[in-house]
C-alpha cells in the first residue's frame, strides 16, 4: 500500500511538472495547447538521442533535452500561438493539434514507429520499512517538490513572475500599466514547455518511448489542469498529486482502469464545476 | 454558381447522388461506400460543430456506440441488418442523451475536452471490462441475414443503400437548418446569452441537437459494421477524432455540401495520398494548419463565393 502511495506521488510529481506549463498557457492566453504534448515527447526523445547516439550520461542528456525544447517552443509560440490570441478556442485546439500531428510524424520519421526503452539511470532501490523503493522515483518526487517551491518563489518574488500572476488575473489592467503582457506570456510559455521537456526526461526511464506518448500524457494533463483550475498554480499541484494517487491506487486494484479512472474524475469535476472558456 | 446549388435542396441532393454514382462506378463501389459512410459521420459531427458551433473532440464515441450496438445485437440477439441498424442508432442516441444532459451545459474548451475524456472512457469500456461481449482488442466478426435482393453482402445493393441513407441524412439536415429550429440554433451559436434573454431554453435545444448529432454518428457506425461485417476498437478510438474534425473544417463547416466535400476529400487523401507521400500524416498536419489559419470557411466556403 505504501508503495502505491509512493508511486502515486511519483506520477503526481511528473504530472505536475508537465501540467503546470499547460495550465499557465490555458489560464494566461486562453489557449488549449495540444502542442505541449509534443514538447514532452521531444524531451524524452532528445534524452534518448543524448544517451544512445551521443553517449552522454543521464544528467547531460536531460540538459540537452531541455535545451532543445527551448528553441522549438519559441518557434511554436512565435508562429502558431501568437496568431491564436483572442481567437475562438476551436482554432487554437485545431492548430495546436496540427502541430502535435506534424511533430509526432517527424518523430516517427526520425526514430521509427516502434517503442524505444530507456533504462533506469540509477537502478538502485532503498529498502525502507520492508519495501523497496527505487531511488529514482524518490528523486522524481524530490525534483517535483523543488520545482513547486521554485515556481512559487518565482511567481511571488521576481518581477516577471508577479507580472504573470497579475496578467493571469486581469490582462487588461496589466496592459494599461504599459507592460507588454504578450512578451511575458511568451516567456511563461517557453518556461512551461521546458518543464514539459523535463517531465518527458524524468518519465522516460519509467516507461518506454513511443511517438504517440505525447497524446497519452496530454489528456492526463488536461485532467490535472481542469481539476486543479486553469492558471491556478497551487491547484495544479494538488490536482496532479491527487490524480497521481488515483492512477496508482486504481492501477493496483484494477490495472488497466488506471487511466480511465482519471478521465472519470475529470468528467465528474467538469460536471460539478464547468469552466467556460 | 455554387451558391445557387446551395439554395435549392433538390439540386444539392441530385449533385451529391450524381457525384457519388460517378465516383463509385469509375473507381470501386466498396471504396466509395466507405467514403459515403464517413460523410454521414461528418454530417453528424458538422451538426454540432458547424451549426451549433461547439467543437467536440470525442465524437468517435458515438460512431463506436452505433457500431458496437449493431455488432453486439447481431452477434448475440439476431443477425437482422435492419433491426441492427435501428439498435445501433438507438444505442448512440441513448448514450448521447444521457451524456448530453451534462455535456451540453459546458462550452468551448471544456466541451471539447469533456467529450474527449468520455470517448477515452468509452474506448476503455469496449476494450477491457467485457471482452466476452465486445471482443476486446480483436473486435467482433459478424454475419448478417439477407432477405432476397435486400442483401448487404451485395456491393451494389450496399452502395445504393448507403447512398440513399446519405441523401436522407443530408435532406434531414437541410430541412432542419431551414426550419425555425435551425434559425434558433444559428442564433444560439452566435450569441447564446441573447437568445436566453429572449426567453428560450437553449439547454433543451442544445441537448436535442447533441442527441441528433450522436444518432447520425451512430447511424454511420451501424452502417460501418454492416459494411465490414466486423467491428473493432478502432471505431471508438479517440485519436481518430482528428479525421472528422479535419474533414469538417476542410470542407466547410455549417453546411451539407461542405461536410460531404470535406468527408470525400479527407477519405481521398488518406486513401490515395499515402501511396505518393509517405509522410502523409505530416502533410495532414500542415494542411490542417493552413486551413485553420487561412481557409476557415473550407473548400465549399471558398467555392460559394465564386
Amino acid at each position: 500500500m505504501l508503495q502505491s502511495i509512493l508511486f502515486g506521488l511519483t506520477i503526481g510529481g511528473i504530472l505536475y511538472i508537465i501540467a503546470i506549463g499547460l495550465s499557465l498557457t490555458f489560464g494566461a492566453m486562453g489557449i488549449v495547447n495540444f502542442a505541449h504534448g509534443l514538447i514532452y515527447a521531444i524531451g524524452a526523445y532528445a534524452l534518448y538521442t543524448g544517451l544512445s547516439w551521443l553517449g552522454l550520461n543521464f544528467f547531460l542528456g536531460a540538459l540537452l533535452a531541455v535545451a532543445v525544447s527551448i528553441p522549438i517552443s519559441y518557434v511554436i509560440e512565435r508562429f502558431v500561438i501568437r496568431k491564436l490570441y483572442g481567437q475562438a478556442i476551436d482554432y487554437a485546439i485545431i492548430a495546436t493539434y496540427a502541430v502535435l500531428l506534424i511533430g509526432v510524424d517527424a518523430i516517427k520519421w526520425i526514430y521509427g514507429p516502434n517503442p524505444l526503452p530507456i533504462g533506469d539511470p540509477i537502478g538502485e532501490s532503498i529498502a525502507f520499512l520492508s519495501l523497496e523503493m527505487p531511488v529514482y522515483r524518490l528523486i522524481i518526487i524530490g525534483i517535483s517538490f523543488l520545482i513547486f517551491i521554485g515556481l512559487s518563489l518565482f511567481f511571488k518574488k521576481t518581477m516577471v513572475g508577479k507580472i504573470v500572476v497579475a496578467g493571469l488575473q486581469d490582462q487588461e489592467a496589466v496592459r494599461s500599466l504599459g507592460i507588454k503582457v504578450e512578451k511575458y506570456f511568451a516567456i511563461v510559455f517557453i518556461l512551461g514547455s521546458a518543464l514539459a521537456a523535463l517531465g518527458g526526461v524524468l518519465y522516460a526511464p519509467i516507461s518506454t518511448l513511443d511517438p504517440y506518448m505525447g497524446f497519452h500524457i496530454l489528456i492526463l494533463c488536461f485532467a490535472v489542469v481542469i481539476v486543479g483550475g486553469m492558471g491556478n498554480l497551487r491547484g495544479t499541484a494538488i490536482a496532479a498529486f491527487a490524480l497521481g494517487m488515483v492512477m496508482s491506487i486504481t492501477g493496483r486494484l484494477w490495472g488497466p482502469a488506471a487511466d480511465a479512472m482519471v478521465y472519470v474524475v475529470m468528467a465528474v469535476v467538469l460536471i460539478f464545476r464547468p469552466i467556460d472558456v | 454558381m455554387f451558391s445557387k446549388i446551395e439554395k435549392n435542396p433538390f439540386l444539392t441532393l441530385a449533385i451529391i447522388a450524381g457525384g457519388f454514382i460517378l465516383f463509385g462506378y469509375s473507381t470501386s463501389l466498396p471504396k466509395i461506400t466507405d467514403f459515403m459512410i464517413f460523410c454521414i459521420f461528418v454530417l453528424g459531427f458538422d451538426l454540432l460543430y458547424g451549426h451549433m458551433g461547439q467543437l467536440s473532440f470525442g465524437h468517435m464515441l458515438y460512431l463506436g456506440a452505433g457500431s458496437y450496438g449493431t455488432a453486439i445485437f447481431a452477434a448475440f440477439v439476431t443477425p437482422d441488418p435492419f433491426l441492427g441498424i435501428a439498435v445501433g442508432i438507438f444505442t448512440a442516441a441513448l448514450l448521447a442523451f444521457i451524456l448530453g444532459l451534462i455535456v451540453v451545459r459546458t462550452s468551448g474548451a471544456c466541451f471539447a475536452l469533456l467529450n474527449l475524456a468520455l470517448n477515452e472512457v468509452g474506448a476503455f469500456m469496449v476494450l477491457v471490462p467485457f471482452p466476452q461481449w465486445t471482443g476486446g482488442e480483436d473486435g467482433l466478426s459478424l454475419f448478417f441475414k439477407s432477405y432476397g435482393f435486400l442483401n448487404f453482402a451485395n456491393p451494389t445493393f450496399l452502395f445504393f443503400f448507403v447512398l440513399g441513407s446519405l441523401l436522407a441524412v443530408s435532406y434531414l439536415i437541410m430541412r432542419f437548418v431551414r426550419s425555425p429550429y435551425g434559425m434558433f440554433l444559428k442564433a444560439t451559436k452566435e450569441n447564446e446569452v441573447r437568445v436566453r434573454f429572449l426567453g428560450y431554453n437553449t439547454y433543451i435545444y442544445k441537448l436535442i441537437t447533441f442527441v441528433l448529432s450522436g444518432s447520425i454518428a451512430g447511424f454511420a457506425g451501424a452502417l460501418n459494421t454492416i459494411n465490414l461485417s466486423y467491428t473493432s476498437p478502432s471505431l471508438i478510438d479517440p485519436t481518430r477524432n482528428v479525421e472528422v474534425i479535419f474533414a469538417a473544417l476542410m470542407g466547410g463547416a455549417g453546411n451539407v455540401m461542405g461536410a460531404i466535400i470535406g468527408g470525400t476529400a479527407f477519405m481521398t487523401i488518406s486513401n490515395y495520398l499515402a501511396r505518393y507521400i509517405i509522410r502523409w500524416e505530416m502533410f495532414l498536419g500542415v494542411a490542417l494548419l493552413i486551413f485553420a489559419f487561412k481557409f476557415r470557411k473550407g473548400i465549399w466556403g471558398y467555392l460559394r463565393k465564386v
